[in-house]
């Protein structure tokens, strides 16, 4: 089983470093969307299946913190994983962002961070398996 | 200048650089680095506890190698792709160095960096220069509100 995994950062060169560290990561990779604002982002999952959203916060057109918000209300996208990718350092936010069910990696981060956020975000897979790629 | 915003300054700049464009800051800043001509500027600017603005400028033509870094590319990135390094290295340093100093309950509004030409500032209150590679970069830190000022 591969990942279809969303992308959404309005920074290119954010967006190039995490797909590269997603490839290091060694999970298994299926399609990798890219969307530079939230607006965009929800367009992606109108039309493709996404197994995990990598979601920055501050971005122009739409933020991060709004697009999970209309993410949750469609039913089609409700149960979508998140992973909110920020340089956000307070816990009060962090922690109402986490309430809403996302799991939260801080900028910048480790191949080693960002796998087993995901991990821990997509629940119930066997970390041997995915590190062997025979998931 | 006040040494809790200039070492949470210098903390989080270390990580940024080190962490994201594989360099190694040093705050030895040699004559070449010295003399290394500015070649872009980024800031952003932060409201909440305390408000302000950070100005991140890179001297000395290292924010190709930077960027490249970033990226894992080998090949020279685009003046787009540099720009757009510098905004997320900045944003980086200042999200970084925000809770350092204000604590982690503290909930700032940060506006998205952009690359800026205001040269011409008021005194910062923390300015401060890393030696990076051949070149180097400047740090300036503007804030208001700032308890931490008084007295």
């Amino acid at each position: 089983m591969a990942f279809n995994i969303l992308v959404v950062d309005d920074s290119s060169v954010m967006r190039a470093i995490i797909i590269k560290t997603l490839r290091l990561s060694q999970l298994p990779l299926g399609e990798v969307y890219e969307a530079s604002n939230g607006q965009d982002a929800l367009k992606v999952l109108e039309d493709n299946w996404v197994d995990l959203a990598l979601v920055d916060i501050n971005m122009p057109v739409m933020d991060g913190e709004e697009m999970i918000k209309r993410l949750r209300q469609n039913p089609a996208t409700a149960d979508v994983p998140v992973i909110i990718v920020s340089t956000e350092g307070s816990e009060t936010r962090i922690g109402g962002l986490v309430q809403k069910g996302a799991g939260f990696v801080h900028k910048p981060f480790t191949p080693e961070s960002l796998r087993g956020i995901i991990l821990k975000t997509l629940g119930g897979l066997n970390e041997q398996k995915a590190g062997d790629g025979t998931l | 200048m006040n040494k809790k915003l200039e070492t949470e300054l210098y903390k989080a700049a270390t990580l940024a650089f080190e962490e994201l464009g594989f360099l190694l800051p040093s705050l030895e800043v040699n004559e070449q680095q010295l003399n290394a001509q500015v070649e872009a500027a980024a800031s952003v600017e932060f409201d909440g506890p305390f408000s302000g603005k950070l100005l991140v400028r890179i001297c000395g033509g290292i924010l190709p190698t930077i960027t490249a870094n970033m990226m894992g590319e080998e090949e020279v990135p685009s003046k787009n792709l540099q720009y757009d390094a510098l905004t997320e290295i900045t944003n980086v340093i200042c999200g970084n160095m925000l809770p350092g100093i204000a604590g982690s309950t503290g909930i700032f509004h940060v506006s998205v960096p952009k690359m800026d030409e205001s040269f011409n500032l008021l005194p910062p209150v923390v300015e401060m220069q890393l030696g990076l590679g051949q070149g180097r970069a400047d740090l300036l830190l503007f804030v208001s509100k700032y308890s931490g000022l008084e007295g």
